[in-house]
């Protein structure tokens, strides 16, 4: 049965969980604590996700494909078998993307506006 | 649950008190994650007990408590939402399967009232009730229905499918509407057939969509069969009376007959795909 994908731009615009948990997942795949430390790491600790949004937002990223499980482990004899880890897919990159020409555009508009004037 | 061998007492203790607390998601969500999340929350809670003691659990508490709170209601929310929408689309499935038994059996008996001049011995007001009730009712069932199938499959049907679909729910109003004032104003017999014949018109698009796009989980033609019948009908009809014949009962019967099956099989397409209709994407 073929099914047909969405467009990228219909997700947006993300909300801030969803956008670093996909951030996070970039580069490769990880397992939940991963994602909260990346993501910890990322925003030097200005975003920090309880366990309820991770999961929640993650169940909400695998009906919506954008992200999918992985039976992989980088390194099997380091890790807990149990421990799920999850990877981006070809849309999830696509709506990664998106979003960050959306903000792009966005902060364009902000720097042609002045608004950024003595922000760092 | 039994405490983790090795664990300090405070971060044994918490995550023994947030296993407890679990308890608060939805079944289906804590049965898929629910292990997963006490993991995550073992490994932060031993991370921030060994970066700053009983202050740091305290303060991975106070957040946790506010993540606990705030997802457990959006869980429930979102549960609850979906098991309606569900609900809701198997029952305009139903709905949609009776509108089209009592709308074909009101058009087909209102026809013997008009044309086979009372057959069983001058019952007028028999045929003509049996019209207005089966036909109304079986409209009002129609817009139930539709507004049920758009509900369920505007996000897979992409958007002309959500187009037609809206367009078909719009017929249906419109047809609905000329009907209650079809005695009493000379524009209502007008409204109740273009709004009708714009109900099937969109339906039938809507059925190409599906055929295309596989909406359904099989019987994709049914919403063509359900709307290509009155249109076809109408342009015969015309087609005829304009060479000075008439339309025959036989094809009027048939015609009304495909409508109804075609919506039949809609309608139980639709309560029996409850299950595989999956959630908007959020």
């Amino acid at each position: 049965m073929s099914e047909t994908t969405p467009a990228p731009e219909s997700f947006l615009p993300l909300s801030p969980a969803v956008f670093h948990i996909l951030l996070a997942l970039a580069d490769d795949e990880k397992h939940g604590y991963a994602i909260m430390q990346e993501v910890d790491a990322m925003t030097e600790g200005k975003v920090q996700m309880g366990p309820g949004t991770l999961y929640g937002s993650i169940k909400r990223m695998l009906a919506a494909s954008l992200i999918e499980e992985s039976d992989d482990r980088p390194d099997p004899t380091l890790d807990d078998e149990r421990r799920r880890y999850y990877r981006q897919t070809g849309l999830g990159h696509k709506v990664l993307n998106a979003e960050a020409q959306r903000m792009a555009t966005l902060m364009r508009l902000a720097r042609r506006k002045n608004v950024l004037a003595g922000i760092g | 649950m039994r405490g983790d061998q090795g664990l300090p007492g405070p971060v044994d203790l918490s995550v023994r008190v947030y296993s407890t607390l679990l308890a608060a998601y939805p079944g289906r969500f804590r049965e898929e994650y629910g292990s997963q999340m006490l993991q995550v929350f073992r490994d932060v809670c031993r991370h921030e007990y060994k970066q700053g003691g009983l202050l740091g659990v305290t303060a991975l508490w106070l957040r946790t408590s506010l993540d606990l709170v705030r997802t457990t209601v959006e869980e429930h929310i979102e549960r609850g939402i979906e098991m309606d929408r569900e609900k809701f689309v198997k029952w305009s499935g139903w709905a949609l399967m009776a509108g089209a038994i009592l709308f074909a059996a009101g058009l087909i008996l209102g026809n013997f009232d008009s044309q086979w001049e009372d057959p069983i011995g001058g019952v007028d007001a028999f045929y003509e009730i049996s019209q207005i009730a089966g036909m109304g009712l079986g409209q009002i069932f129609f817009v139930i229905g539709l507004l049920g199938l758009r509900s369920g499959y505007a996000d897979r049907s992409g958007r002309l499918g959500a187009i037609l679909l809206i367009a078909a729910i719009t017929g249906g109003v419109v047809s609905l509407a000329g009907m209650t004032v079809m005695n009493t104003s000379e524009f209502g017999w007008a409204a109740w057939m273009s709004g009708l014949l714009a109900l099937t018109l969109a339906l039938a698009a809507f059925g190409l969509v599906t055929m295309r796009r596989r909406v359904f989980s099989g019987w994709n033609f049914a919403p063509l069969l359900a709307g290509v019948f009155l249109p076809v009908l109408l342009v015969v009809g015309l087609a005829i009376e304009s060479s000075g014949g008439t339309l025959g009962d036989w094809i009027f019967v048939l015609g009304t007959s495909g409508t109804s099956i075609g919506l039949i099989l809609l309608g139980y397409r639709m309560q029996a795909d409850i299950g595989t209709v999956p959630a908007p994407i959020a």
